[in-house]
């Protein structure tokens, strides 16, 4: 591993690495390629320093320290895998293990759904010690279409919290109780519809455990196929969030946000983030239709009903000019209509009359 | 500015919510004092008053919600407020709490944890007023006890006047030589030159963890930034601990004078109370003693013709003993859902509102002006053995004459059982006792012989912490006791770090017999590894300090473990439920 020679530098198990100033020790060390295990951690937030599946040990410390909220300091002789830290990793899953009611969740869950589960078998911790009674209690009397309130699989390491007032700036979500009986909740115990919460699904997406559940994308859990994603922009609106599209076969089956997204580092609103149904709906149009002389809307071929249209559209431009021609593209079409669409308004007719709705 | 007068001062009863918020925007930490006000003046907090809150000190509605709910002792049902809060601490479960807790159930009675009145128990909170008895005919609202007279003559610090008539109020206090050393501080000695005085009289923190003071307050003076703060911690919620209440309800002015002083050491213009919410009186004496102190020129802008100014707030808190942990308790005074922070950074630079700050505890406090006045030379030769200065023992339960002791630092723990305290009832013996309250777990047999001081009772595995001992004789159920320990862990736990979080609702559910394996190896196996990561893991000492209880029971009582893990399943354990008698809804 390389140094620069004059930086400061600490000693990761054995090997000495430079490190930047204020960088925490598991920042440092999850950059010179260290796996430390943790589930509170999200890179986008404050350190917490819940977890504590992220200690380490650092050489003259009487205890183990957490990796997430320590700062490098140089000279630091940091040991990342120690049996030592390594027996606490252990116990701490074997006992996460027992609070909850299941451990395998649905990959549809949410993006970051698998990684208590990789723990748990990482660390082999379903040993069935540890028994006692469950935390949390799910909310399925929420009505809300979205977002999925399973907190019988929560372990409390308030990511959702965290993300909702440190991302999102909505502080709907907050913390009830103490210790073993600490709740996940909103203003008075209510649903998320009369609650602050936007929808936007940052919540679901950074639990790393399926306690909150993307309940768009598990309504197609039987789909048959492989799921398969797909890197976009979201045309929803002119921040241009990176998404990816989850799909299986043919059909679209959710919306993942992109956390290396340069513009939405992993956010997304409600629409970006749950309102793609239009996609696959059954009213959707399936083919041209034409009004014929009785006022009536009929099936057509394209041939006839792009004459039919460009019939009218060059009407327009003989009686009133071309800046009497003003195109609109919808969100709801691809980058790729878009695009065609501008340059239909603007090289077909010579226009600059040309907008999106999504021009919010 | 003033801003003294009790929390639950009746005129509040009076105010619109709009004067209550406008009463209390503009101090520092105004939520806790916006919040009791509203709770005095409805005797709950309705949904209407959190959402006026929440308007009117700009804080998110979910933030606040779930902050509330992390307290104890706000009520938030109409009526919760009058509602009887019965102790079912260690002591005084063992003194009738759960008969009384029954009793008074008609009346919508919920339990508490330890409210700190261990020497003279059963205390039950109804309102704002605490009565004590062992039964509900019994109950009185008397003041909590004195400290018994000292033994042998041995020279105390703390307690040297405080047992003299009328010592709390200022005649009192100055009659027997208070705010002297301040004078001499402020008019004749540099900021530097009083660091220097504590630092040479050995003083350390009072509250457990023993930082020397003079240092804290050093690293205080040099740190940037202002206002600084001198935070009183007078959170004492380890069960069995009651110190603190007798130095602020006979010595208020020992309290404020020693703030005065780490205010003027330090550059800090402000000092707050941080008090327990199970404490009503000693507010009200507090508050008297702040309003005299203002209208004697010992408090305020300048503090006793130095030109040095002093202001003096109390926050009162809700009921979490959490928040006797310093940065919980900046976190509450805050406003914001009392988790412990990360350290570093220490509140010596990023304290309240993340500026500089002394958190110290009520005695360390109070031992300030002794110092000031009699010497630095004088207070670091109280101690024995080399140990400096003196602890206050706060000895409950199976004993004699419970009550505060002043102890040389380095006195044999015997003499204070046996000679000063008289000992078990008789024909009784002494089995085990607790020590830093219940947080560091049991000593017994041998280790009884033990020193009070932290070299001496670390090497047995345990510290002495913030003094409180707790004596449990022969008859008791040492199972049951550890039960009852860790389940107040449990109920006190913040929930922020996993092991604790989880660990000690795990070590409650095995001692209580309901839940873990049956066969005693993988009994202990199981308690040891989840001790084991609790101590070495957790976020802070709560966590850290909650398995010396598992640990000390197996290392003393091994067979007393084996008798409750073979039981287990052949015994209902009835009455050992973790929901506990701590029920935290009205």
């Amino acid at each position: 591993m390389s140094t620069n020679g004059t930086g400061p530098t600490i000693v990761l198990d054995g090997e000495k690495v430079a490190f930047t100033p204020g960088e925490t020790v598991y920042e440092a060390a999850t950059r010179h390629g260290k796996d430390i295990p943790t589930l509170c951690y999200d890179p986008r937030l404050e350190p917490f320093g819940g977890c504590r599946l992220c200690v380490v040990e650092v050489e003259g410390a009487r205890a183990p320290v957490a990796s997430c909220t320590a700062r490098c300091q140089a000279g630091m002789e940091v040991r990342t895998r120690s049996a030592r830290v390594e027996v606490h990793r252990r116990t701490l899953m074997e006992m996460l293990a027992s609070e909850n009611r299941e451990v395998d969740v649905d990959e549809l869950t949410s993006l970051a759904s698998q990684e208590m589960t990789e723990l748990v078998d990482r660390y082999e911790a379903r040993t069935g010690r540890f028994q006692g009674r469950k935390s949390g209690a799910s909310r399925p009397d929420d009505p809300n279409p979205f977002i999925m309130r399973d907190y019988d699989n929560c372990i409390s390491c308030y990511r959702c919290v965290r993300v909702c007032a440190e991302q999102e700036g909505d502080y709907a979500i907050s913390v009830k109780g103490r210790g073993f009986d600490t709740q996940i909740t909103v203003e008075f115990d209510g649903h998320l519809k009369e609650s602050a919460c936007t929808f936007c699904g940052q919540c679901v997406h950074t639990c790393p455990t399926g306690a909150l559940g993307d309940l768009k994308a598990l309504a197609h859990r039987e789909v048959p196929g492989d799921t398969k994603k797909t890197r976009t922009v979201c045309p929803y609106c002119g921040v241009g969030c990176s998404v990816d599209l989850l799909t299986r076969g043919n059909q679209l089956i959710g919306v993942h946000p992109a956390m290396d997204g340069p513009a939405n580092l992993g956010a997304l609103c409600v629409k970006g983030q749950f309102a793609f149904d239009f996609v696959q709906h059954p009213d959707r149009l399936a083919h041209p239709l034409v009004r014929g002389e009785d006022g009536e809307l009929h099936e057509a071929g394209w041939d006839e009903a792009l004459d039919r249209a460009a019939e009218g559209f060059l009407r327009v431009r003989e009686r009133y000019g071309r800046h009497a021609v003003y195109g609109v593209a919808s969100g709801r079409a691809p980058h790729e209509a878009a695009y065609t669409m501008q340059k239909f308004i603007r090289g077909g007719f010579g226009t600059n009359h040309i907008d999106n709705c999504s021009r919010a | 500015m003033t801003d003294q007068g009790a929390t639950h001062d009746r005129s509040a009863r009076r105010m619109t919510d709009q004067e209550i918020l406008a009463r209390w925007n503009e101090e520092p930490g105004p939520l806790l004092p916006v919040l009791h006000a509203f709770h005095a003046r409805d005797g709950y907090l309705s949904e209407d008053a959190i959402r006026a809150v929440s308007q009117g000190l700009r804080i998110p509605l979910a933030d606040l919600y779930g902050t509330i709910t992390f307290y104890h002792h706000f009520a938030r049902v109409p009526g919760g407020l009058d509602c009887p809060r019965v102790c079912t601490g260690p002591v005084c479960v063992q003194e009738g709490a759960l008969g009384l807790l029954r009793e008074l159930a008609p009346e919508g009675a919920t339990g508490m944890p330890c409210s700190g009145r261990c020497d003279d128990p059963v205390p039950v909170l109804r309102g704002h007023l605490t009565l004590a008895g062992r039964s509900a005919a019994e109950l009185v609202a008397r003041p909590a006890p004195l400290p018994p007279p000292a033994l042998d003559g041995a020279a105390e610090c703390v307690f040297r006047t405080i047992r003299e008539p009328g010592h709390a109020t200022l005649p009192g206090y100055r009659r027997d030589g208070g705010y002297e050393g301040l004078a001499c501080a402020v008019r004749e000695m540099t900021p530097t030159q009083v660091i220097e005085a504590i630092d040479r009289s050995g003083l350390a923190g009072r509250g457990g963890a023993g930082f020397p003071t003079g240092r804290k307050w050093r690293a205080v003076a040099e740190a940037d930034g202002t206002p600084k703060s001198i935070v009183c911690n007078a959170d004492e919620g380890e069960p069995g601990c009651f110190k603190d209440r007798a130095l602020m309800d006979y010595d208020p002015h020992a309290v404020i004078e020693g703030m005065i002083a780490s205010g003027y050491a330090t550059g800090a213009h402000r000092g707050f109370i941080y008090l327990r919410y199970e404490y009503p009186e000693t507010e009200d004496i507090l508050a008297e003693a702040i309003r005299e102190a203002e209208d004697a020129g010992i408090l305020g802008p300048s503090v006793m013709g130095s030109g040095f100014a002093f202001d003096l707030h109390i926050r009162r808190g809700a009921g979490a003993y959490i928040c006797g942990e310093e940065t919980s308790l900046l976190n509450s005074m805050e406003g914001k859902h009392p988790f412990p922070r990360n350290r570093p950074p220490f509140p010596v630079t990023h304290g309240f509102e993340d500026l500089p700050t002394v958190v110290n505890n009520v005695e360390t406090l109070a031992s300030v002006p002794h110092i000031l006045a009699l010497g630095a030379e004088w207070y670091a030769g109280l101690g024995m053995n080399g140990h400096a200065g003196t602890k206050v023992i706060s000895l409950s339960g199976d004993i004699l004459r419970p009550g505060n002791y002043e102890v040389p630092m380095g006195f044999p723990l015997e003499r204070l059982l046996y000679d000063w305290a008289g000992g078990p009832s008789e024909g009784r013996t002494i089995q085990a006792v607790t020590m830093a309250g219940l947080s560091g777990g049991f000593l017994a047999g041998d280790d009884l012989f033990v020193t009070l001081d932290e070299p001496a009772i670390r090497a047995r595995k345990s510290f002495l912490g913030a003094g409180g001992i707790m004596v449990f004789d022969d008859s008791r159920d040492m199972v049951e006791v550890a039960h009852a320990a860790m389940e107040f862990f449990a109920h006190e736990s913040c929930g922020k770090c996993f092991p604790c979080r989880i660990g000690t609702q795990r070590l409650t559910e095995r001692l209580a017999g309901e839940a873990g394996p049956d066969a005693v190896v993988a009994w202990v196996d199981e308690v040891a590894d989840i001790g084991y990561t609790m101590k070495e893991t957790s976020a802070c000492g709560l966590g850290t300090a909650a398995p010396l209880i598992t640990e000390s029971l197996m290392r003393y009582f091994p067979e007393a473990v084996s008798r409750h893990v073979t039981a287990r399943g052949a015994l209902p354990m009835a009455g050992r439920g973790s929901g506990g008698p701590h029920g935290t809804e009205p």
